[in-house]
């Protein structure tokens, strides 16, 4: 699910599992544009490596990345979109 | 027994409408489908038309695979309102019922890649119709050099493993061909990896690299230049192909809903997960490629889903587990399936021919299954039984 507000957009990828997370991440990136912030809540263990390896290849910016006891939070800056 | 029959009414005559159609006895359901279109269509043929150019039938009248005592009417819907109970068809009559299903598939949608439409027109693709099948046939065949791209959109599709089923087999057309050597092939994903769950990308990253596929992952395709023949990322990066077959968009159908807040923002409906309510109705389902459940857009999904919901509309407390049974050609005579379910990951299951066979013979007896469900309910249960994700994942690691 995806939630919009200002220039922040929430992806509540709880409970889906892998590649799910990633898959909504995609597509929020698609509709987002540079500067926008995205934040993703996901329980899926493979979305940590799979984030980190998403950053790293898109040249993205990771703001944060935490683990809370019921869900993984990783926060997204777009700073790469051609 | 109640003597007044409830009435049912499912829209979509693909695999999982008629199906259930199927499955609800007469004397308790009077069950009517709706499609826009007279034909139920066998769409994972489209893999063999595209790379094979296998000349099978894949439509049959949705009449003929429906019991007898099934209405059927050939319309557009234009709205279905979930609140007070009504399906509008294309024509205004209102049709009311007890219980309504959603089962109309999902299409594509070419408008979000610009560029996209043209490249379909001039090189087909097989996640849409037998038109565009033929003309990835006729693209393979016209090719003696060059790259070819097979290109994953980001977004849902049908059939999680068809992008790299059909790499494989361009691969093999190629090399029976002679030209192997003066043909790249070169398949793109904005996953991770080029199968998406790790167990089976195991098995088919291995593969790629010994038939010299080459891959990019991370590739989210923003737009294509259909005239210099470059498919451009969100990331930059640029994409030279001398044909390129892109796998596009898909999205919900469009149809009018009240309310309308049950749709996500690809138009796919969103229900539970394990009885196919739709959000806030008791009396509404989902089933099939129609829902935005994180299921896969399969066949198999559709089918068990059909089952699960003619049980809860006889009283039963059934539920779906989840499971996927995902028949992966990988060319040459050779598959794997892509198994798991909601408690289960993807099994590492083995490559072998069995499994090719497996998927061929499915295709062989489909319209027969969609038919007599109750005549092949004991050999699916029999398979699903012995092909258990829980019980597979201590054989296959």
């Amino acid at each position: 699910m995806v939630m919009s507000q200002g220039n922040k957009i929430l992806v509540d990828a709880r409970g889906i599992a892998c590649p799910g997370p990633i898959t909504e991440v995609v597509k929020a990136y698609r509709n987002a544009k540079n500067g926008d912030v995205i934040e993703i809540w996901a329980t899926d263990p493979g979305f940590e490596p799979d984030i980190k390896a998403w950053i790293q290849r898109t040249g993205n910016q990771l703001l944060d990345l935490r683990k809370e006891p019921d869900k993984i939070v990783a926060v997204i800056r777009v700073t790469a979109k051609k | 027994m109640s003597s007044v029959k409830k009435k049912v009414i499912i829209i979509g005559g693909g695999t999982g409408g008629a199906m259930l159609a199927n499955r609800l006895p007469r004397d308790e359901f009077e069950v009517t489908i709706i499609d826009r279109q007279p034909y139920n269509y066998f769409w994972p043929w489209l893999l063999y038309i595209a790379f094979r150019g296998s000349r099978r039938p894949i439509k049959r009248e949705i009449r003929s695979v429906l019991k007898h005592w099934v209405n059927f009417i050939q319309s557009d819907v234009r709205v279905i309102n979930l609140k007070d109970k009504y399906v509008e068809l294309e024509s205004g009559k209102r049709l009311d019922y007890d219980y309504v299903v959603i089962a109309t598939g999902a299409t594509v949608d070419y408008s979000r890649v610009p560029g996209l439409d043209k490249v379909t027109e001039m090189y087909g693709n097989y996640h849409s119709n037998e038109e565009n099948a033929w003309r990835v046939w006729q693209t393979l065949n016209s090719m003696r050099e060059g790259t070819l791209a097979v290109i994953l959109a980001p977004g849902a599709y049908r059939c999680p493993p068809s992008p790299l089923e059909g790499t494989f087999l361009a691969e093999e057309f190629f090399r029976r061909r002679g030209l192997r050597d003066k043909v790249r092939i070169v398949f793109a994903t904005f996953y991770p990896r080029p199968y998406p769950a790790e167990p089976i990308n195991e098995l088919i990253e291995p593969l790629l690299k010994e038939r010299g596929i080459d891959y990019i992952t991370f590739y989210t395709l923003d737009h294509i230049d259909p005239e210099k023949r470059v498919a451009y990322s969100m990331e930059g990066e640029e994409l030279k192909f001398d044909a390129a077959i892109v796998i596009p968009p898909h999205v919900g159908v469009d149809i009018k809903y009240v309310p309308d807040d049950v749709l996500d923002s690809d138009r796919f409906v969103q229900a539970d997960k394990f009885t196919n309510m739709i959000k806030g109705f008791d009396d509404a389902f989902v089933i099939g490629d129609a829902s935005a459940l994180p299921v896969a857009k399969t066949g198999v999904t559709a089918h068990l889903q059909a089952d699960v919901v003619a049980r809860i509309l006889q009283g039963e407390d059934a539920h779906n587990t989840g499971r996927t049974n995902c028949p992966f050609d990988v060319g040459y005579g050779l598959g794997t399936f892509v198994i798991s379910d909601f408690n289960n990951s993807t099994i590492k299951y083995p490559i072998n021919r069995i499994n090719h066979l497996f998927k061929v013979a499915f295709a062989a007896a489909y319209w027969d299954i969609i038919l007599y469900p109750e005549l092949w309910d004991s050999i699916f249960e029999a398979y699903f039984e012995a092909t258990e994700p829980a019980k597979l994942r201590y054989l296959y690691r």
